[in-house]
């Protein structure tokens, strides 16, 4: 299958990801730490030993100047994931309390509602017509909606914020100037939150909370209130949208898998754990070197910059049994999709409640469904699928 | 007997523990991970292994009650 040679100019956005686990095939197999010659030069890291030492070592890496490689659409750095301790604990500290499980667990009939009046949305749609794109009308709109209401986001808004989402994080390998302006447009927009808020006339939800918090015994700056609802935003909505659709990809050429978990929706909550392993919508994010060091053997300057590759680490066949296999079933599944050490995701609670919660609705709403045509597993693009007629 | 034990120095919060084995821990207001007070030395030990083979950080072990050396 792969001719076990990673590219030069090794990428792990857009297009890069169609043959993207060919590429960890070869890297795991014959150069675990290499180099690629994109975004002006990084090494990459692919053993999971490896990626979760350098996690648990940010005396070593540094997530300056930024862990997104490309760039968001801004220069600012993003609270709390582009900064390093001593900083980084009091920043992340006001947030943790906000997504902790229980806290999580407060949305919960909503996002029960949520998901059945979306999936009721798409059987309708399915009688109109035969071919329904789920991405758009069921995997977008979920968490979008779900984390409106979480950040005191006006729900209403939705639609715009989907829109700058694809603007900033999917043109901006291809369109910088398309990002940037969207980056300033979603600036002004948490700006507007924050005076709404301030003046209080916003909705209650986290950037309220925010508003009240305080690091180092001092209340936010506005610079920091808003690089806090810049990340929110693009860490909140569309990792969550690609793991659904991911989901619903796999599911929609597996009907087995999907006879299986209908059958027993109980077991929506491995076979989540398997599609964030192997399909994670985080496929790597970057690191800078602070100091001389090594890594396999392979030597690495202070200064250079170093992608830790999530995706590869997850399918690393010295911790996974057949690794490239989408088992839904695997129960024993420590993986890299939400990052570790300091700077794991802090929405994992509320990303895979929303995972499940939303494929155990659609499953059961949607009868047995494939896909309509060729559709790339990645991304958040339309998901086309037809139902088979069988059940 | 044996003991089950979280590593708050390693900790991260994932709260796999809790997803998976609710029974024996728990998460502080923060979301870190505990084990509930009484049943270090009491869990079930299909639903903890399988919390400590799902932790991202490694944080959670199982010790000797004697002091290991
Ligand atoms: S799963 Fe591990 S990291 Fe997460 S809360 Fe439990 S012990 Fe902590």
């Amino acid at each position: 299958m792969s001719d076990r040679t990673v590219p030069q100019d090794f990428d792990f956005h857009g297009k890069a990801l169609d043959t993207i686990f060919d590429d960890y095939e070869a890297m795991l197999a014959e150069k675990p730490v290499g180099h690629s010659s994109k975004y002006g030069g990084f090494w990459y890291i692919s053993k999971s030993d490896d990626i979760f030492e350098a996690e648990q070592d940010p005396d070593t890496w540094s997530v300056g100047p930024s862990m997104i490689l490309p760039g968001f659409g801004t220069e600012m750095p993003l609270i709390p994931i582009d900064i390093d301790p001593p900083t980084h604990a009091g920043f992340r500290k006001l947030l943790l309390p906000m997504f902790t499980p229980m806290a999580i667990n407060k949305l919960e009939p909503g996002m029960h509602a949520t998901a059945e009046e979306l999936a009721a949305e798409v059987k309708q749609a399915f009688e109109a017509d035969g071919v329904v794109d789920v991405s758009h009308r069921f995997a977008r709109p979920y968490p979008t909606i779900i984390f409106s209401r979480l950040a005191g986001y006006p729900e209403a808004d939705w639609p715009m914020f989907d829109q700058w989402i694809d603007d900033i994080i999917y043109e901006r390998t291809k369109s910088p100037e398309t990002a940037n302006k969207a980056g300033d447009d979603l600036v002004a927009y948490v700006q507007r939150l924050i005076d709404d808020g301030r003046a209080g006339t916003a909705q209650h939800g986290i950037m309220g909370d925010l508003l009240d918090a305080k690091v180092d015994g001092r209340p936010l700056t506005n610079d920091e209130l808003i690089s806090y609802g810049y990340l929110l935003f693009l860490a909140g909505l569309d990792t969550t949208a690609w793991a659904i659709r991911s989901s619903l990809w796999y599911l929609a050429g597996n009907l087995e898998a999907q006879r299986l978990l209908r059958a027993e929706p109980d077991r929506v909550p491995d076979a989540a754990e398997e599609f964030l392993r192997t399909l994670s919508p985080v496929q790597a994010m970057a690191r800078t070197a602070k100091k001389d060091t090594t890594v396999r053997g392979q030597e690495i300057q202070a200064g250079e910059r170093v992608v830790l590759v999530f995706g590869a680490g997850n399918r690393d066949p010295e911790v996974y049994d057949k690794p490239n296999d989408i088992d839904i079933t695997r129960e024993n599944n420590r993986h890299l999709a939400f990052g570790g050490g300091i700077h794991r995701c802090l929405g994992s609670n509320l990303g895979r409640k929303e995972l499940v919660i939303s494929l155990q609705h659609f499953l059961a709403t949607i009868p047995e469904f494939e896909l309509a045509e060729d559709e790339p597993w990645h991304g958040v693009g339309s998901l086309r699928i037809r139902l088979t007629g069988g059940e | 007997m044996a003991e089950v034990w979280i590593d708050p120095a390693r900790c991260q919060g994932h709260a796999r523990c809790f997803m998976l084995a609710p029974e024996t821990f728990e998460i502080d207001d923060d979301g870190y991970g505990h084990v509930i007070a009484g049943r270090e030395g009491s869990y079930d030990e299909e639903n903890v292994r399988k919390a400590i083979r799902n932790c991202p950080e490694r944080a959670i072990k199982v010790i000797g009650a004697e002091p290991a050396s």
